[in-house]
């Protein structure tokens, strides 16, 4: 009886989709995740001797601080945008979210054009002032210098997530605390951090993730982290399973990360506690104190954007007659063509999975939310050889079939771009999933009740009433996703069709045979098309808020 | 109707995945058709390369253009494409397997993922130490990993080894790069076949302690830090010196014209050289245009333009380097069959990790 009422409660096509979905998709990942119980072998104890302890500070180090000063620079932005008036606000609201165009690797690659002993920095103080300044202040393949890295090119996930939270949910407490006298250290300490504790997290464990996984910045600049054991151990010494349990290690500290928001977050409910938003209205400031804050941002902006954008201009000039050709036409259409259909699929599957999880209590479904993240969590090429051996596994079953259908050919699925974008999906799910989970936690389930008592089906309620709410959060998981897509590369590397290359690919044809200078034309077209995205993104929101 | 809408957005999203999967297929050229005439081969050859170089690409439409082959390419890194033919197996669509690294091709070799190639024009443009003995790979490219120095702070009378690296007067001012990178991987193993494992370690402790700087950047980095001052001496590649007197940046050029060059070792056990070489794969569809590709690459014409164009020196003995690695004068190289280089590496890795080269 009971099983029947649970049945009757909480299996429908929702709940079905989602479990088939999560567990197509987490298959790789998953397969990972259980090797790690696999018994130690010789290699292990080398890694866990020479390399680990070292390698684990450095990542937790890394992790900490561009957990943190992403969390001050974004929430801070986040806040000045909203509630302050200051010179070309209007711009700065999206232009904030451009650093996200840049690839952290290829920023690194261009940091360190402009420091390095050839850089325009150091060579214009030789050649122009004669001045030979010690080269030890220039390096920045450090920590510290991934750790600048890091922040400065994934702040803007914060900012986003943390700026879309204030502008529309924190008008009447800012006013109350305003109204009480508080000053706005108080109120940005007292206030603002602890009202978007949620925002905040949501932002600061995307940032982690993409750190944690990242092995291009780390690689480049000779910084031991677990990534880099992770690779030593699989194609240095060709130990699969060291390498595999490495990988388990680091989800394990991404599942801890997230138990840990999970617990931050605790019981409390954000959702909207009426129908109607009403946006905060900034207010202006002293002129000396506007000429403050108009400073701190553009030091972001030029930080983040500026600098790399035009050093890679120069370098593009330099470049240009050597570089360019036809194919590149090519090369745009692939990078848009794989980001667009990711990007759709992706937002799709967050939403059946995210609508399913709101609407049951069951704790089950809070594990699917929780897994969505697997696949974000390992480096690219880790995921990579999962998806491979998944679909060569797929061939080899359906060699029947394609012999049944005149197909001559034993593999297929696995050398075509199905297999390229199923990868996508299987790693940037989080970045889509993330803002609908937020976007559904915050109209919560009222609405949706008051609809279901008016009789309306709950397929019909899901079109007519909770997706044209969360119609922001759809779009803006739409462009990260975009964005991610474009600047993927190990997934791409790895899992290639014959003869398709992307801009993404091409720019680190060059730049990792350390022509840097040639790999600008690339970079800059990704840049250039991601930040494209981010502009439509911003102007169709404000065109709805009218 | 509102299940007719559910079918609807799973209906979309299957097809998108379906077309997305198949639609693309019929791109990858040839590849297809390959297997339905496997005696007769399908004028395609199919190509899994580290390589990423602009002469490459101009070399591969030559090719098509003398023999009508057409050559599909899938670009990445070595040892991703290596777990990548492995998984593969026998259903790859790979003809060749090309990289950078001699130590990676034996790695390849001893793998199972490739076959032996009897061609006479092979066995005679590329000279044995340069080849697999069972003819499973070929070499087809040379790099010397050599030592630059600052012209004015260093006389070459003070170079002498490798070796000599790692005594006191070079104390905090040798740079070379991180031990994850391969090239340095394969210097190592080259000692330990020449030296033994003791010695290796010696020298790779001795050199940790004599860097400038924990290991950072790249090769052409190292030569900057030299100018810098940051050290006095780095190893690096030929190739990248080339590549660094040949920039588009003025500033570069002006650093590799304050650099020397020097070939350590020619007194002794020869200079470190490894090669870029490919091989044709186990399970190949289209072997016979793999092998032409092959000698095609070997050729007088091709070597040059390697030599020429991408600063490598040819394995082809018939071909000259090009004027700039001529320049440099010749020299004495190391006398080891380079699989030796794929025997030791993950030894040389250990060895680096237990000396504490970053």
């Amino acid at each position: 009886m009971n099983v029947i009422r649970f049945i009757r409660l909480h299996v429908n096509s929702w709940s079905i989709m989602s479990i088939i979905f999560t567990l197509l998709i987490l298959s790789p990942a998953l397969s990972i995740f259980f090797q790690i119980f696999e018994k130690p072998n010789e290699n292990w104890a080398h890694i866990q001797e020479f390399l680990l302890k070292n390698y684990i500070q450095n990542t937790l180090m890394i992790v900490f601080f561009t957990g943190l000063f992403s969390i001050l620079i974004g929430v801070s932005l986040a806040w000045f945008v909203t509630a302050y008036r200051f010179p070309l606000r209007r711009f700065f609201k999206w232009g904030l979210i451009l650093p996200l165009a840049i690839p952290p690797y290829i920023g690194a690659y261009t940091y360190h054009g402009i420091v390095n002993y050839t850089g325009v920095l150091q060579s214009t103080l030789r050649n122009e002032f004669n001045i030979t300044a010690n080269p030890a202040y220039f390096d920045i393949m450090n920590i510290p210098g991934a750790i600048f890295i890091f922040t400065i090119f994934l702040y803007p996930y914060v900012y986003i997530i943390t700026r879309a939270y204030l502008e529309q949910q924190s008008a009447s407490l800012i006013e109350n605390a305003r109204l009480l006298g508080s000053g706005p250290l108080e109120l940005f300490f007292r206030v603002i951090m602890p009202i978007s504790r949620t925002a905040i997290i949501g932002g600061a464990s995307l940032v982690i993730l993409e750190v944690l996984n990242d092995y291009g910045v780390v690689s480049y600049f000779g910084i031991q982290v677990i990534t880099t054991a992770i690779f030593q151990a699989w194609f240095g010494m060709s130990d699969v399973a060291s390498a595999i349990k490495l990988a388990g290690m680091l989800m394990a500290i991404v599942f801890l990360i997230l138990f840990l928001e999970k617990v931050l977050r605790g019981r409390k409910q954000y959702s909207y506690s009426n129908a109607k938003v009403r946006p905060l209205e900034p207010i202006s400031l002293s002129r000396e104190k506007t000429i403050l804050l108009f400073g701190y941002v553009m030091f972001i902006f030029t930080a983040g954007f500026l600098i790399p954008f035009v050093q890679l201009f120069q370098w593009m000039m330099m470049t240009y007659e050597k570089v360019v050709s036809p194919d590149f036409l090519q090369l745009i259409f692939n990078s848009v063509y794989v980001s667009l259909i990711s990007a759709f699929i992706i937002m799709i599957i967050a939403l059946v999975i995210g609508n399913f999880i709101r609407l049951s209590d069951s704790p089950w479904s809070k594990a699917v939310s929780r897994v969505t993240v697997l696949g974000y969590s390992i480096p690219g090429a880790v995921i990579a050889i999962g998806v491979l051996t998944f679909f060569l596994w797929l061939d080899r079953h359906l060699n029947t079939v394609y012999t049944a259908l005149g197909i001559d050919a034993p593999i297929i699925l696995s050398l075509g771009l199905g297999m390229l974008i199923f990868a996508y999906v299987s790693r940037f799910l989080a970045i889509g999933f993330n803002p609908v989970d937020a976007g559904f936690d915050k109209i919560g389930r009222s609405f949706t009740e008051a609809s279901r008592l008016l009789g309306t089906s709950l397929m019909r309620t899901f079109f007519k009433v909770d997706l044209p709410m969360i119609r922001g959060a759809v779009f803006g998981g739409f462009t990260l996703v975009f964005i991610e897509v474009m600047k993927e590369l190990p997934l791409t590397l790895l899992l290639q069709p014959f003869n398709f290359y992307t801009l993404s690919t091409k720019a680190f044809q060059y730049a990792n045979d350390e022509a840097v200078h040639e790999a600008a034309l690339a970079s800059m077209l990704i840049i250039l098309i991601s930040g494209l995205s981010i502009f439509v993104f911003h102007a169709v929101l404000e065109k709805e808020k009218k | 109707m509102a299940n007719k809408k559910f079918g609807f957005l799973s209906g979309l999203l299957s097809m998108s995945l379906l077309l997305a999967a198949c639609g693309n297929n019929n791109e990858s050229a040839g590849t297809g058709t390959a297997s339905d005439e496997e005696t007769k081969d399908a004028g395609v050859v199919n190509l899994y390369t580290s390589r990423h170089y602009e002469t490459d690409d101009a070399l591969f439409d030559q090719f098509t253009e003398e023999t009508g082959i057409e050559v599909n390419v899938v670009k990445g890194e070595e040892d991703e494409l290596m777990e990548r033919l492995t998984r593969e197996g026998e259903a790859t669509e790979a003809d060749l397997f090309y990289t950078a690294d001699a130590g990676r091709l034996h790695w390849a070799k001893e793998k199972g993922l490739l076959q032996s190639v009897e061609s006479d024009t092979l066995n005679a443009n590329v000279p044995e130490n340069y080849r697999d003995v069972d003819n499973q790979w070929f070499g087809l490219t040379k790099r010397a990993r050599i030592i630059v120095y600052a012209k004015d702070r260093v006389q070459p009378e003070d170079l002498s080894t490798y070796e000599a690296l790692t005594e006191e007067q070079w104390n905090k001012k040798v740079l070379i790069r991180s031990s994850d990178n391969v090239y340095n991987q394969s210097l190592v193993a080259s000692f330990i076949s020449l030296n033994g494992a003791d010695a290796a370690k010696e020298w790779a402790q001795g050199i940790v302690n004599n860097m400038a700087r924990d290991p950072e950047g790249g090769d052409r980095d190292q030569a900057k830090a030299v100018v810098a001052g940051i050290g006095d001496a780095a190893v690096m590649n030929t190739y990248y010196f080339g590549q660094l007197l040949n920039s588009e940046d003025a500033e570069e050029v002006k650093v590799a014209e304050q650099l020397g060059v020097f070939f350590p070792n020619q007194e002794t056990t020869g200079t470190h050289v490894n090669v870029s070489g490919a091989g044709v794969t186990k399970h190949a569809k289209n072997k016979e245009n793999a092998i032409k590709f092959l000698e095609f690459l070997s050729s007088e014409d091709a070597q040059g333009q390697f030599s020429e164009a991408n600063f490598e020196y040819p394995v082809n003995p018939n071909v000259e380097p090009a004027e700039l690695l001529a320049s440099w004068g010749e020299f004495k190289a190391q006398d080891l069959n380079l699989s030796e280089l794929g025997k030791y590496n993950a030894d040389a890795l250990k060895l680096m990790n237990e000396a504490g080269w970053k």
